[in-house]
């Protein structure tokens, strides 16, 4: 009997159904695990955007202090009494009898200038009353973060515009509002756009004259000449320069016209003038269909817009197109690298000993510590190269460095130098695939060698070759530590790409997801506030390396159609 | 096919000046080969090899496995180049020159001598690309000229019906048969004066051989063919002479019919009676 039971059990291990299983079980797992990362992330991120109902809150306190708190219910979480006593340094007096078990919500108070700090612990045992104010107001502020509280008046010029509670001063607000957003823009593209215009034009001006000082042949009469036009197109620039920003002075002058009161939940009055708005809305008496515009819009702003507050607020548009012109740049860089590299290797090195090793030491060079690039980098490319550069072409600009300081241009090669194994490796797999016999049947009709690889041989291996692009990709996207040595900053003043000649500005430092959420997560002031933008940072640049890898998955498998039914 | 789809359009000039190149001779014979030896590193795999080919005739190389005879074939446009360790002494020669010369360019030398292989090898290109590529390595060539010499060629391989309303389609998309029949053109297209055959039917069905059987014998009016073949019945079929060979060994080269059916050594009648091989 045993024996027999024995016998079956052999057989069922024999008949491969175990290992069918376990397959399938890891293979379960895996997806699990990918899936589960990405909806934590998603819904920790994207629910951020969405308008919270803005709760206030009776408490009182166990030394019969009571307060009223109004603001978002940020978090939640259960505490053993022990654990709540020693966290908070509060005695037993604190909890009710017998009670075991603290539950205590994060509340987002805002109003962080006034009533500090902005987010606070309160254990719900202390609360005696919760209720859900239809005419609560939120404030999305230019700085100190959100503001909560109650519209009591609207002022134009000091005087009084409206006042009440009714909904004809919240109008009168709304009105005003789109006002301040028409001007905000206004003063927006001043800035960015004539403004900055003419400051990098008097900047051009500024290192030319310096260039025309230091060299000793031109002779006195043109250096006149060049020197007094230079001086008139400075004083034209500076003129426009004045012009603008008296322009931008009676804007900004315009947009503090309107102010608002509002009385907080502590009883407070506070004034707050319109520039100091960016948004407001009143969560509990909005549809749903207002709240998903309200969150649509909120997340436009996220994509679109720079980060205000030390990164803790606004959008994080420099940091996706930082990382995307990086990594567009690196791979501009890498594959013609990498392809020549591979050609060499196995087409014309004579296969030995020695082209073995150096295959060995490209493979391994994948496995070299990135932050090893990133010293590299910075000592060959930002200081060597760079410096040099900078010596030869930009000696006006002279001691503030040019190219010898990080930026775009060396952060994209420090990343081509670290992917380059990856796509040598591939192409040279690429190209031992293809069969003999299409190369011999190019050789046998009188071409080259050179011309056999070209014409016939790169093209077939092309899908191989994109292979190892999206690959060198996919590692070059998610990479932070080498991009902090050669070129990455906490916030960039503007973007490597802009309306400016020559329009692509490869000596600029950029800004970049991998960095931005290592810096709002932890170098923030305000870490709180911060961590819903880390999860949706996070969600958007996997979200960015896979637009990335599917745009060259696509690529590559077009061209792999186009090859199949090649067979060796 | 009429005998005007043979003749080369336009550039009549082009093959008399190619010949030139090698220089023309007397003889009656396109390729003269003089004690050729081959060796594989030490291995010696072709011994003393004399050969006169005929002009204009199909001449067929038969033997077992082995025997050397797709070797020799490589030997009349050096692809035995491409094998690092190959090394090859004696002489050979094409229209009178030998081709083992230092200053001969190969290149110049395969597109005079074409070659079709035992597996259809097309490009994964478009079908007229296929025909156009060795056209292309020319040099810049005005498009009608092109689109013309395809055509030609096309036609020269007994393509042209099946494949002109589709020539901007993939190569790959053809049936075995055409496909063969697609890298015959692809060589013909460039105008050699001599074609080798490496087994060219023995990945296809017996149709699509029959057809290549056929094109051998309208194509040997222009061309000096050389074909290696496993098949004795089609060495019977389309050659003129047949050469068999043995261990790296020419051991006859006669008229087909007198191979046939009056060998004069032993080691042929055992082989082409299948005693062995």
């Amino acid at each position: 009997m045993v024996k027999k039971d024995g016998l079956k059990l052999n057989a069922w291990f024999a008949s491969g159904e175990p290992w069918v299983w376990m397959n399938a079980a890891a293979v379960g797992i895996s997806i699990a695990a990918v899936v589960g990362l990405l909806l934590l992330i998603a819904f920790r991120g994207f629910a951020h955007f969405w308008p919270t109902s803005v709760t206030r809150l009776d408490v009182e306190f166990s030394n019969g202090v009571s307060e009223v708190l109004l603001g978002e219910i940020a978090d939640q979480e259960s505490l053993s009494a022990n654990q709540y006593l020693e966290s908070t340094g509060q005695t037993a007096e604190a909890l009710e009898p017998e009670q075991a078990v603290v539950e205590r919500w994060l509340i987002k108070t805002g109003n962080r200038r006034v009533a500090p700090p902005d987010f606070r612990w309160v254990a719900t045992h202390y609360i005696k009353k919760i209720d859900y104010p239809e005419n609560a107001l939120v404030l999305e502020r230019m700085e100190w973060g959100n503001a909560y509280g109650f519209l009591e008046a609207v002022y134009q010029d000091g005087e009084l515009s409206s006042a009440g509670e009714g909904e004809d001063v919240w109008s009168d607000l709304a009105r005003r509002l789109e006002r301040s957003v028409g001007l905000r823009v206004e003063i927006h593209a001043l800035e960015s756009g004539e403004l900055n215009g003419i400051n990098y034009a008097l900047e051009r001006v500024r290192l030319e004259r310096r260039s025309l000082d230091r060299r000793e042949t031109v002779d006195d009469a043109t250096r006149e000449a060049r020197l007094s036009a230079l001086i008139e197109e400075e004083n034209t620039l500076l003129a426009a320069f004045q012009d603008a920003e008296s322009r931008l002075r009676s804007l900004e002058e315009s947009l503090a016209r309107d102010s608002i009161r509002i009385s907080t939940s502590s009883g407070q009055e506070l004034e707050i003038g319109l520039s100091e708005i960016l948004r407001a809305w009143r969560p509990n008496g909005m549809s749903t269909l207002q709240k998903v515009s309200h969150y649509l819009r909120s997340l436009w702003i996220f994509l679109s817009e720079p980060p205000r507050e030390a990164n803790t607020e606004g959008g994080i548009f420099p940091a996706i197109f930082g990382t995307l012109m990086m990594v567009m740049l690196m791979s501009v860089l890498v594959t013609p690298f990498g392809v020549i590299a591979a050609l060499y290797l196995r087409e014309y090195a004579k296969q030995g000993a020695f082209v073995r090793l150096i295959r060995i030491a490209v493979n391994n060079l994948a496995g070299v510590p990135s932050i090893v690039y990133g010293v590299f980098g910075l000592g060959f490319f930002v200081y060597f190269l760079g410096g040099n550069l900078d010596q030869l072409f930009f000696p006006d600009a002279l001691p503030a460095p040019t190219f010898g300081t990080p930026g775009m241009l060396w952060a994209s090669l420090t990343l081509a130098l670290l992917t380059v194994p990856v796509v040598v490796v591939s192409t040279e797999e690429g190209l031992t695939r293809i069969p003999r016999s299409i190369r011999e049947g190019s050789l046998a009709l009188g071409a080259t060698k050179a011309e056999t690889l070209f014409k016939v041989v790169l093209p077939m291996a092309s899908p191989s070759i994109l292979t190892g692009v999206i690959l060198a990709v996919a590692r070059a996207a998610g990479e932070v530590a080498p991009l902090m040595l050669v070129g990455v900053v906490k916030l960039a003043p503007s973007l490597p790409l802009d309306g400016n000649f020559p329009f692509v500005h490869l000596e600029r430092k950029f800004m970049h997801l991998g960095f931005h959420i290592y810096d709002v997560g932890f170098q923030s002031p305000n870490v709180e506030a911060a961590r819903p933008l880390v999860f949706a940072t996070a969600l958007l640049l996997v979200i960015l390396i896979i637009f990335l890898n599917l745009t060259a998955i696509m690529l590559r498998n077009r061209l792999e159609r186009r090859y199949r039914g090649v067979e060796a | 096919m009429t005998s005007e789809s043979t003749t080369a359009p336009a550039n009549s000039g082009f093959q008399s000046e190619t010949a030139n190149h090698f220089g023309e001779t007397s003889t009656d014979a396109s390729l003269l080969v003089n004690d050729l030896c081959l060796f594989y590193g030490d291995q010696q795999a072709l011994k003393d090899i004399n050969l006169s080919i005929p002009r204009k005739e199909v001449t067929a190389f038969i033997g077992p496995s082995g025997c050397g005879k797709s070797t020799l074939l490589r030997c009349f446009n050096r692809m035995n180049d491409l094998i690092d360790t190959v090394t090859v002494t004696g002489t050979l020669l094409l229209e009178g020159q030998n081709i083992y010369a230092n200053d001969v360019d190969v290149a110049q030398l395969r597109r005079r001598v074409g070659m079709v292989f035992q597996r259809p090898n097309p490009f994964p290109k478009t079908i007229y690309e296929n025909v156009a590529y060795g056209l292309r390595l020319e040099g810049k060539i005005p498009r009608k000229e092109l689109d013309e010499r395809v055509e030609w060629a096309l036609k020269s391989a007994a393509l042209w019906d099946e494949v002109k309303d589709r020539l901007k389609e993939s190569a790959l998309g053809l049936s075995g048969g055409q496909q063969q029949r697609l890298v015959i053109a692809r060589a013909v297209a460039v105008q050699p004066s001599v074609l080798l055959l490496d087994e060219p039917a023995s990945a296809l069905d017996p149709i699509s051989t029959l057809k290549i059987e056929e094109l051998i014998h309208q194509l040997k009016s222009d061309y000096t063919i050389v074909i290696v073949t496993h098949n004795m019945q089609q060495a019977a079929r389309v050659s003129d002479f047949t050469a068999f060979m043995y261990l790296g060994e020419l051991v006859e080269f006669d008229k087909t019919d007198d191979v046939f059916t009056n060998p004069k050594k032993q080691q042929t009648e055992d082989y082409i009676t299948g005693r062995y091989g």
